[in-house]
């Protein structure tokens, strides 16, 4: 696997290539947009869970 | 630009005559078990269509139809599609190449024997685990031949770095071994009652969530970059994916049985799991959409990214249905309906199975060195697929609506199935045109591999990329 720098390692710019596949791949970063989801969805998980653990009727 | 020449054409690492047949014969499978899909929806509308003959019953065939698609169509794509990317992604040959040649005839030797006694009544009466106990064991024997076959060329890799798509591989073939095993040999034989319900829930979701799931996303990660010849958009991402996919999956399976005695919190914990993997499919849709963006004229020229793209879209609706419908309101509203069989069906064909059809558009031309046959079949088979099956998922869907609608309101069961009649109709219809798709395409592969144009590579130089329309 070859490594080219555009920033330094971890940038989200940074671009990793498999030599033998050729394919290659950013390292990348979570959206922001995605990340809300992440935290709407966990906040709502917890409200499910402890709302309906039982049956209330 | 030559050293991406050069390494998409390291199919030196690849067992080109073996995957070759394995994606021939997934082939035959993509064309047979639909054909099953087809002949039971016309029985919807003709009910004493094909007689009294009991193998041809709908009881009989239903089975043929669900284990041919699962085990048969895609199962086998994957494992022609693992012997071409895995020795790729590591750098080494696969590990017992020999096995993998004798895996071919172990695979669809067992298959074929499954698939014809299930209509002749041997049935161990377990949903997606229908297969009788010999051929569990032969299929056993397959998948852990192939499961050390990666695990250990993985292990023996030259690449540093593990791509995703190893990573889901590895994974989908490890906690596969061990569903399998739980679905067919302890399952059936063991916890009566309810708990053999729930735990059957459990099963069947594993079939989808820790077998297709992560096998099918495999296949996208490899090739959306090739097909796109762009980076893959965020690695960071694809940890999310994986992660959150198998924390959250292994939870889902109860979701089957809401409003059942299995125990409140086990049900609510479902529907929570449920919803959470809303988290790994828009993540994994959002790098699709990221490494895409830029590169949507490749959609014209590439049936590989034709059949990704659309994918992806029917993996957006279907997971979406997946999760909602697990909620109690819709669970109320769409169970026993046709919502649910909408949302498989945009689930294993309109996701995966699509997706590995990608693959082989990607495969065949570069394994068997000779360029796609004819473009216009792979256009028939990419528009009727696409047109049939927008057709059957929106039917089914409406009809699950429908009927859900009806029932609620205190409708009689009988009138509520004489109003799906027409929606049947057009349902047989568009099963009929993926099917009719499907066999242009399959076809389309076959002539490609025993009579395509043979791929020349020029003078001192290593073969062309990509052969033409692929």
């Amino acid at each position: 696997m070859e490594e080219e720098h555009p920033g330094k390692a971890g940038d989200p710019g940074e671009v990793s290539r498999y030599e033998f596949s050729g394919i290659e791949e950013r390292h990348g970063k979570i959206p922001k947009w995605l990340a809300c989801v992440y935290v709407a969805l966990l906040i709502w998980m917890v409200y499910y869970l402890v709302r309906f653990w039982t049956d209330k009727g | 630009m030559s050293q991406e020449v050069a390494s998409e054409n390291r199919d030196d690492l690849v067992d080109r005559e073996t995957v070759l047949r394995l994606l021939l014969s997934a082939a035959f499978w993509l064309v047979f078990a639909p054909t099953i899909g087809v002949i039971l929806s016309i029985k919807f509308n003709y009910y004493d269509f094909l007689g009294n003959v009991s193998w041809l019953t709908w009881g009989r065939l239903r089975p043929v139809h669900v284990m041919g698609v699962i085990f048969g169509a895609f199962s086998t794509a994957i494992v022609g599609l693992t012997y071409y990317m895995v020795p790729k992604l590591c750098g080494v040959r696969m590990y017992k190449e020999s096995w993998s040649r004798a895996l071919f005839w172990i695979w669809n030797i067992g298959l074929t024997a499954s698939l014809v006694s299930l209509p002749l009544g041997q049935n161990l009466g377990i949903e997606a685990g229908e297969f009788p106990w010999w051929s569990n064991i032969i299929i056993e024997i397959a998948l852990i031949m192939i499961t050390i076959q990666v695990l250990v060329t993985v292990i023996r890799r030259k690449e540093q770095r593990i791509y995703v798509t190893l990573w889901y591989l590895t994974a989908a073939y490890i906690w596969t071994v061990f569903n399998y095993a739980f679905g067919h040999f302890i399952l059936p034989y063991s916890m009566p009652g309810v708990n053999n319900a729930a735990m059957h829930g459990l099963y069947i979701h594993y079939v989808v969530g820790l077998w297709i799931t992560p096998a099918g996303l495999a296949v996208i990660y490899y090739f959306l970059p090739l097909a796109a010849r762009r980076p893959l958009y965020s690695h960071k991402l694809s940890l999310v994916g994986f992660w959150s996919l198998a924390f959250f999956y292994p939870f889902v399976g109860t979701h089957h049985y809401i409003y059942s005695p299995i125990p409140y919190w086990t049900q609510t914990i479902a529907i929570v799991a449920s919803m959470m993997l809303i988290i790994p499919v828009w993540t994994v849709l959002q790098n699709f959409y990221g490494t895409f963006v830029g590169s949507w004229k490749r959609f014209q020229e590439s049936y590989t990214a034709k059949f990704l793209i659309i994918g992806a879209l029917f993996y957006l609706i279907g997971c979406f249905q997946g999760s909602t419908e697990a909620l109690r309101g819709m669970q109320r509203l769409t169970h026993f309906t046709d919502f649910v069989i909408a949302h498989s069906h945009l689930t294993v064909f309109g996701t995966f199975i699509l997706w590995v059809t990608a693959g082989m558009y990607y495969v065949i031309p570069r394994v068997s060195g000779h360029e796609l046959y004819s473009r216009t079949l792979a256009q028939w088979h990419y528009w009727l697929t696409v047109t049939g099956f927008s057709l059957m998922a929106s039917v089914l869907t409406l009809q699950g609506l429908m009927q859900g609608t009806m029932l609620d309101v205190g409708a009689d069961f009988v009138d509520s199935m004489v109003a799906m009649k027409p929606y049947w109709l057009i349902r047989t219809l568009a099963g009929a045109t993926m099917d009719v798709g499907a066999l242009l395409g399959m076809w389309n592969f076959y002539m490609t591999v025993m009579h395509g144009r043979r791929i020349e590579a020029p003078a001192g130089g290593p073969a062309p990329a990509e052969p033409l329309w692929t």
